[in-house]
């Protein structure tokens, strides 16, 4: 290597700031497990920096032991020292760094399971959209859709399934991933720390749109949390007019609680201006995008379930968009 | 003597040079006679009858076979209407066998009494569908249509043992007889199939009475426009002004017939249409279709509809062989409905209707 034209030595040092300058880029954020923002991610996060760290050391060292046997060991080694090396780095050594690994990691298990959850709520991944269901205090449900709502420094137990095929709920800013199986309960609990606004995903490749399978999670004051469960709870608070909406057959699938709309196929809209993101995760919620939604969702959206209504006369599509953009 | 000659690449290929030329030379003189008047040799009448029947033989076999109910009545009343008015002006009917035009034209249009006969349902479904060239025979106006082509096929097969009451009762149906004064009026055309209420004639055509007026206007629109495939109701609805489609839209809406609402029971149907199949993603066909005041008005009214035209629709939506723009919303949601679903839901809104509309023949 040494001797060999400069250029060839300036590039892996550009190319390595690069590489670092992205990777750091991606350890904070909102969605990152690297900056946790929950009990969960942040042993998730510790046993990644110890496998980093542990893995560097016996990196140095073993590149060490090579590096001071082909430069400075002159002589070779007896085949009885040649022999105590290999019994000793290539067995028992790594048999007790794995075993202590092991035991570092099962115990961290029991955590992800333990604890009386303050609140439970029911997600199932649909092709490709998330039903969420929270359990008011009364124990009757609350339907809302592509978005998580968590109070802080509260445990919370999610119960995960799947309406069609396997998907898997992973908000990394808080735990690590977990599947979604249709047929079955999967029971995750996540003890969100620090307030503030993260991104789920799907982390199992479900479909055409499974990129576009992501849900916004709100990590909220306990206090501020209640107070947003019990608005939820009621039925949508709206001035405008529902006719273009229920006309056209919206409620067919949809439901806006307090009005005819009881459908059950699609997410629940009753407080659809209060979400962040519009179609699991596709775009901001603004009133642009969401008359774009109503009219081209099968182009904006492949294989989603819903079809596209591009055909309504402009006038209704309009209306429609303002009676949603209005459901707080 | 002896004369001597050979043939040699060269010349062969002056000789054909030569006779392309003198082709060319008779073409372009206009010595050739092409009056129908004049009809054709009996050889060239041969030979292009011969190459007809050979491709239509051919090309039956990829036509799909006929359904198992070909020869039903409802289908052989579907056709009847549009036989009267595309089809006897050339080739006659049993009401009026011989054409005066169609005796002057080269080739003269057989009479299709003996068509059934001669030809099996694969190979006239061959006709109906493309035509044949040179000979004036069009090509059915919607290929895409193989219900509409078999109901024709259907009643070509009927057609040789049909007197002519029974025809003139099929094509012109019950309410033209008595109703003289309707004589070049559009709606004579629409009643000899629809009826003057707008019935379904035994299945054979989707009840219009009491529809919704915006969905048949848009219906019939699209129709004249060519934008909703259908060799029956393109051909009628071609060449009438938007005006008259109007008016007769606003007819049969006023007519009785479908019902305004539908009572939940306890069928397969009934569940299908109030909740859907939520497990498949269908959503409640009267979430759209039902009977709220507020219902756009251009999605048509299911309750009471014949059970035969409801299923046929969803399995033409199912295809996707309905490019309207609102029946795109129904491709989704009929792709979704398996075929037992597709009947029980046509069978649930077919009770539908009110006993004292009825009137069925």
């Amino acid at each position: 290597m040494r001797g060999s034209r400069p250029g060839f030595r300036a590039f892996p040092r550009t190319a390595g700031l690069a590489g670092a300058g992205m990777m750091l880029g991606a350890c904070s954020g909102t969605q990152s497990a690297l900056d946790p923002a929950g009990r969960e991610a942040g042993e998730v996060a510790t046993l990644f920096w110890v496998m980093l760290v542990g893995a560097a050391v016996i990196w140095l060292a073993v590149i060490g032991t090579a590096v001071f046997a082909s430069r400075w060991q002159g002589r070779p080694v007896s085949e009885r020292a040649g022999l105590r090396l290999v019994l000793w780095g290539g067995a028992i050594v790594p048999t007790l760094v794995l075993a202590a690994l092991l035991a570092y990691g099962l115990r961290l298990m029991p955590a992800l399971r333990a604890g009386e959850p303050a609140l439970t709520v029911e997600v199932t991944g649909e092709q490709y959209w998330w039903r969420v269901s929270y359990r008011g205090p009364d124990g009757a449900a609350i339907e809302s859709g592509n978005e998580l709502r968590l109070p802080a420094g509260h445990a919370a137990e999610i119960l995960l399934t799947s309406a069609d095929v396997i998907h898997s709920f992973w908000i990394p800013s808080l735990a690590g991933k977990l599947d979604m199986i249709p047929g079955r309960t999967n029971r995750l609990v996540l003890h969100p720390e620090r307030i503030g606004t993260y991104r789920g995903v799907c982390a199992e490749f479900c479909g055409r749109s499974h990129t576009f399978m992501a849900f916004t999670v709100i990590v909220m004051e306990p206090a501020a949390f209640e107070a947003w469960l019990a608005r939820q709870a009621a039925p949508a608070a709206t001035a405008a007019d529902e006719g273009a909406f229920l006309a056209n057959g919206c409620g067919g699938c949809h439901s806006v609680r307090g009005t005819p709309a009881t459908g059950t196929i699609g997410p629940d809209l009753t407080h659809l201006a209060d979400r962040a993101m519009l179609g699991a995760g596709l775009f901001a919620n603004t009133p642009e995008n969401l008359r774009r939604f109503v009219a081209e969702a099968e182009e904006v959206k492949p294989g989603s379930r819903m079809p596209s209504f591009g055909m309504l006369p402009p006038q209704d599509l309009d209306a429609i968009t303002a009676y949603l953009g209005s459901l707080r | 003597m002896k004369l001597s000659f050979r043939i040699t690449g060269r010349r062969l290929l002056y000789l054909l040079a030569g006779v392309g030329l003198l082709g060319l030379l008779v073409a372009w003189s206009g010595l050739v006679n092409i009056g129908a008047s004049a009809g054709h040799w009996r050889v060239t009448a041969w030979a292009l009858h011969a190459v007809m029947q050979n491709s239509v033989r051919t090309y039956a076999l990829f036509e799909p076979p006929p359904p198992a109910d070909l020869d039903s009545p409802a289908h052989i009343r579907r056709a009847a209407g549009h036989f009267e008015t595309a089809c006897a002006f050339c080739h006659g009917s049993p009401s009026h066998p011989a054409p005066i035009l169609a005796t002057v034209m080269t080739p003269v249009p057989p009479a299709l009494d003996g068509a059934a006969s001669k030809w099996t349902p694969r190979q006239l479904a061959r006709i109906v569908r493309h035509g044949v060239k040179y000979t004036g025979m069009p090509a059915w106006i919607a290929p895409e249509r193989d219900d509409e082509v078999w109901a024709m096929v259907a009643f070509l097969r009927a057609l040789p043992d049909m007197s002519a009451d029974d025809y003139r009762r099929l094509a012109f149906g019950d309410d033209h007889a008595e109703n003289r004064p309707l004589r070049n009026n559009p709606l004579e055309s629409c009643a000899r199939c629809h009826g003057l209420d707008g019935n379904s004639a035994g299945g054979a055509f989707p009840v219009i009475g009491g529809q919704s007026e915006a969905y048949l206007r848009a219906t019939l629109d699209a129709y004249a426009k060519g934008l909703r495939p259908s060799g029956f109701m393109q051909f009628a609805a071609n060449a009438v002004p938007a005006s008259e489609l109007q008016r007769l839209a606003a007819y049969y809406a006023s007519r009785p017939g479908l019902g305004r609402h539908s009572e939940p029971d306890d069928s397969d149907g009934s569940r299908i249409a109030f909740h859907g199949i939520p497990a498949s993603d269908v959503p409640a066909c009267e979430s759209c279709h039902g009977d709220s005041a507020r219902r756009r008005d251009t999605y048509p009214v299911l309750a009471g509809q014949d059970a035969g035209y409801i299923a046929a629709r969803l399995r033409l939506m199912k295809e996707g062989t309905a490019p309207l723009p609102a029946a795109r919303v129904m491709h989704t949601i009929a792709s979704r409905l398996p075929e037992e679903a597709i009947e029980a839901v046509a069978e649930f809104y077919s009770r539908q209707r009110p006993a004292a509309d009825r009137r069925d023949p």
